[in-house]
């Protein structure tokens, strides 16, 4: 489903070449579960990025399900997203200007789905916010704007979820919540779920946990 | 911190509205200053000195000696008319000046050394015993160079021709070619005598704040006959033409105070915006309020030194520029700038920080802690209305010192006010209006009018600031504008540049065949008659001496006509039908005026010895300096066919059919041709000269005005690359994006421009009528104009500053953010 080769990623840094990521192959498979986990600064959300088309590697390449991200252009790869992909990730990242309702549409729409407002009603009922469905984000506590966001990420039916650090900017409890979210909805759709984090009983819950050590992939 | 926040680069953007206020501010006062004392000196070429006091008597000597004390050169000249004899029957009248030895003051003579030959320059006049004569009369006379001539009791040898005076235009008293020679000749001649008419005129020169000094010690002591001189008097064209580029330089001078203002006060806002979480994280650890306000309230007078100081130096380094630039176009010799440029470009910075810069960074203070937990926290740091109210203070104190005129400063203030009131209603308004129509659209459109509704106050004033910009270029493209074209169409290429007077009846048939012969475009012929209003709705008016206003007896040349004059407007009554018999007269409204009538009163007037009564009918408008054939009252042609006319006309010569004169004159010789040729080229110098300041500046200011648009746009570049980022992560493709974007600021221009349109008719309506002294004119393409450059411009800056979001990888926006 989801395979790296080689992947490499530099970025220069104060007139040097600063490597993040050194060489990672790895291979996920449909509807499997996996955790990335490793101190701050290993180079997980970059990697996380990079199996995304959120970003392009120095080397190497990404394929997902036949298709070689690398081949694409962003707009390409923005497509590719639009069809493929979920994001959930840590603070966030709801459109301000939108209501909680028009944040789950806006990837319906980008596939050009008729049914975006009742498939976006379906989901966010789904998440316990249909009370919500015209509030803004700044007028949703942290866990409800997190809760938006996995509606929104799920209502486009991607084939992969990528989530980054989905509890990092919650209480334990609202975490809690959450991670059952997440994995029911997974379960019941079948996604292959990527995900980075810090928390432990996350990353126990995946099916594989994959650990990186400034910048390379070690075996567990 | 300064430091801290410079490599931050947060500081750079304030930094740079600063420094660009400050050196616009200062560069264009510079440049405005240095070019008006330039213009001024140029303008004091047309006296041939600072001052002059002209007179029908020798003034005392005691006005010299007192010049002298005051360091002031001092020359003098005297004009009168005087007959002219070569050989034993060639004899002409001319025009006669005098000068004494430092004559020209100011400007230079030019001469050549045969008639019509190659002009050569020269700073002074005839040496004693010779004399310069004008090429026309080398013909009349039958003399060349080295000829003896008479003038009254005293013969002269004929030294060269000349050819341009600088203060030749003074007036249309110069009847009859010009004789120039020495003053210390004229006791010889014998033909100056008590009650001669002539004119002396006294010619000061000298440093600017001592000419001041010495003319307010002069005017008291003015008497009767005598009168002080300035650029107006001189020449009204130039006088006029200068006034209005001088209040058009302070307009754009102004302009530049306003924009700069607003450049701050966006770069300020941006600033705090950016430091809120900064100062959130202080706070958090343990900073007062007290400490942030002494830390930045400390910085902002660093950077205000450091922008006074690197703004000055730009300011002067962007005047220069300028004259380098212009050098060829300017051919008049800058003047020094003095400290005052510097001293605005300092308040100027000063003020800004104070007004713009200040209130909210006084806020940052009071920002909650609770922002470093959750970033999306509303800010408190809102503007208020007091903000609004002490930065529209600045502004005006500022524009009003600069300009150091009420009424300017008014009506663009009023203008801002019409712009400011009107857009945040409008544009809340609209926004609002545009969710609700939008919401049923596709998603391109939902997005951007989402983006426009969510940031509902802050677009509206993102409006208000680019409508602001775009009203002030609008103001000065369509003041600029007007004035040229109505200085082109005051002198137009033929414009009339030679008079004829003193036409007798059998000789008009003869001299309209020989002009159209000769190619020569003219004005229709008018009949000429010198009368004097004696009474008013038969009440006898005082003599000008006895008089204790304005009403008075008063000397006027009249025409006849059963049309209306070409170039005349009729402002009150109305016009006779041809071929009436009724003693009818229509006035000129400022003659009207003085005289106190309106239509419907009777005036009593003396033509010669016999006395005339008539009805004014109507009152004209008409421009004097038009160079035509211009009238104070116009009778039926019947009502003075009585009385015995001369006819005058107005024509306009080439260079090369200078020679027609000379013909010309020995055919008619009693006929009187004054050349005012060398005026209306002078006029047209200067005009040129003013016009191309102008534009200059005009682009200057415009310059600015795009910087504060690409800031205005820049101060909401942060969320929209945010948003735009999600989207693109979300899958959106980078058609959609721009398109939103594009959608989303050419809203906001379309906004900006119709406000600005509306804005700026308004103001130049107001310019137009209280301060330049001209005509308002609606200007309906500025309508499609203004709305369309605001569309086009803003939609296209807002999507270039973002074009950074399709460019640059999604993941990095998000992290940077």
């Amino acid at each position: 489903m989801i395979r790296a080769e080689n992947l490499q990623k530099t970025v220069p840094m104060g007139g040097r070449e600063l490597e993040i990521l050194k060489g990672i192959n790895l291979e996920i498979k449909s509807g499997e579960t996996v955790a990335v986990v490793g101190a701050s600064g290993s180079g997980k959300s970059t990697l996380l990025g990079l199996l995304a088309g959120l970003d392009e590697p120095s080397t190497g390449r990404v394929v997902i399900g036949g298709t070689d991200l690398s081949a694409l252009d962003e707009d390409g790869r923005a497509a590719f997203r639009a069809e493929n992909v979920g994001f959930v990730f840590q603070s966030f990242q709801l459109l301000p200007a939108l209501t909680a309702l028009e944040n789950v549409m806006l990837p319906l729409e980008l596939k050009g789905q008729q049914d975006a407002l009742s498939q976006a009603e379906h989901f966010l009922q789904r998440v316990e916010l249909a009370q919500r469905l015209d509030h803004y984000p700044r007028q949703l506590s942290g866990g409800e704007q997190q809760r938006v966001a996995i509606a929104r990420a799920f209502a486009a039916r991607p084939e992969i979820l990528f989530a980054d650090e989905p509890t990092g900017n919650l209480d334990s409890r609202t975490g809690e919540h959450i991670i059952e979210l997440l994995f029911q909805l997974n379960q019941e759709h079948g996604t292959t779920l990527v995900l980075v984090t810090h928390d432990l009983k996350l990353a126990e819950r995946c099916q594989r946990r994959l650990q990186l050590e400034a910048g390379e992939l070690v075996v567990t | 911190m300064l430091a801290r926040d410079w490599r931050g680069g947060e500081l750079g953007i304030l930094v740079a509205a600063l420094v660009l206020a400050v050196a616009v501010v200062t560069g264009i006062s510079a440049f405005t200053t240095r070019l008006q004392s330039a213009l001024e000196q140029e303008s004091h070429r047309f006296l041939a000195a600072d001052a002059v006091l002209s007179s029908t008597r020798q003034a005392p000597g005691e006005f010299v000696e007192e010049a002298g004390r005051r360091d002031l050169r001092t020359a003098t000249t005297l004009s009168f008319p005087s007959m002219i004899f070569a050989g034993e029957e060639a004899m002409i009248l001319a025009s006669v000046k005098a000068a004494s030895d430092h004559y020209p003051l100011r400007g230079e003579l030019t001469y050549s050394s045969e008639p019509f030959g190659e002009v050569k320059t020269a700073t002074r006049g005839p040496q004693p015993g010779t004399v310069w004569l004008d090429s026309r009369l080398f013909a009349l006379l039958n003399v060349t160079v080295g000829d003896k001539v008479g003038i009254g009791e005293a013969e002269f040898v004929v030294e060269a021709a000349t050819r341009t005076e600088p203060d030749q235009a003074a007036g249309l008293s110069s009847f009859g070619p010009r004789v120039l020679m020495h003053y210390s000749d004229i006791p010889a001649t014998g033909v100056v005598q008590p009650g001669s008419r002539v004119e002396y005129r006294q010619l000061y020169a000298g440093a600017p704040a001592s000419v001041e000094a010495f003319t307010s010690w002069l005017e008291p002591q003015l008497e009767n006959g005598q009168r002080l001189l300035d650029v107006d008097q001189g020449q009204p064209g130039v006088g006029r033409a200068l006034a209005r580029a001088e209040r058009f330089l302070l307009l754009a001078g102004s302009l530049a105070v306003v924009l700069a203002g607003v450049a701050i006060a966006l770069a300020a806002r941006r600033f705090s915006e950016r430091h809120t979480d900064y100062v959130a994280i202080m706070k958090s650890l343990g900073a007062q309020s007290r400490v942030i306000n002494r830390l930045y309230g400390s910085s902002l007078i660093m950077l205000g030194l450091v922008a006074t100081a690197i703004g000055c130096t730009a300011g002067w380094a962007l005047q220069a520029v300028f004259f380098g630039l212009f050098a060829d176009q300017l051919p008049v010799t800058p003047g020094p700038a003095g400290p005052r440029p510097y001293a605005i470009g300092f308040a100027t910075a000063f003020t800004c920080l104070l007004c713009f810069a200040w209130p909210p960074l006084r806020r940052l203070g009071q920002a909650s802690p609770l922002r470093v937990l959750r970033r999306d926290m509303p800010s408190e740091n809102r503007r208020t209305l007091g903000d609004y109210l002490l930065g529209f203070v600045a502004i005006a104190g500022l524009m009003w010192w600069y300009s150091g005129d009420i009424r300017l400063t008014g009506a663009l203030l009023l203008g801002l006010g019409v712009t400011g009131v009107l857009g945040l209603g409008l544009a809340l308004t609209l926004l609002r209006g545009g969710r609700l129509v939008g919401m049923s659209a596709g998603s391109i459109w939902r997005l951007a009018l989402a983006g426009l509704q969510r940031r509902g106050t802050a677009n509206a004033l993102q409006v208000v600031i680019f409508a602001m910009a775009i009203m002030l270029l609008l103001v000065l493209v369509l003041v600029r504008t007007s004035l040229i074209r109505e200085w082109q169409a005051q002198l137009p290429a033929d414009a009339p540049n030679h008079f004829m007077l003193n036409i007798a009846p059998d000789e008009v048939q003869d001299i309209e065949q020989m002009l159209r012969s000769s190619d020569v475009p003219s004005e229709a012929i008018y009949p000429m008659i010198r009368g004097r209003v004696m009474s008013v709705n038969a009440e006898p008016l005082p003599t000008r001496d006895d008089a204790t206003g304005e009403r008075h007896q008063r000397g006027a040349n009249f025409t006849w006509s059963d049309t209306v004059p070409a170039g005349n407007e009729l402002v009150a009554g109305q016009w006779w039908p041809a071929g009436t018999e009724e003693a009818l007269v229509s006035l000129e409204e400022e003659f009207a005026l003085r005289l106190n009538v309106k239509v419907g009163d009777r005036i009593g007037l003396l033509i010669g010895s016999e006395p005339l009564e008539a009805t004014v009918a109507s009152i004209r408008k008409l421009d004097w300096q038009s160079f035509r054939p211009n009238f104070f009252m116009v009778f039926p042609p019947k009502v003075l066919a009585a009385f015995p006319a001369t006819f005058m006309t107005s024509f306009h010569l080439e260079p090369e059919q200078k020679p027609f004169l000379n013909t010309f004159i020995r055919r008619f010789p009693t006929v009187t041709v004054i050349e005012m040729d060398v005026v209306v080229e002078q006029v047209r110098g200067i005009v040129d000269q003013v016009s191309a300041a102008i534009e200059l500046v005009l682009g200057v200011i415009l310059a600015a005005g795009a910087l504060v648009l690409v800031a205005g746009v820049r101060a909401s570049v942060d969320s929209r690359m945010y948003e735009s980022s999600i989207l693109r992560a979300l899958g959106a493709r980078r058609g959609l994006i721009l398109g939103g974007l594009a959608i989303e600021f050419a809203a906001l221009g379309l906004f900006a421009g119709l406000l600005a349109t509306v804005a700026a008719e308004f103001s130049v309506y107001l310019l137009q009528a209280w301060v330049l002294d001209m005509r308002y004119v609606p200007s309906p393409w500025l309508w499609p104009i203004g709305i369309a450059s605001g569309t086009l411009l803003i939609g296209a800056l807002g999507v270039f500053s973002c074009r950074g979001v399709v460019s640059s990888p999604p993941l990095a926006v998000l992290r940077e953010l």
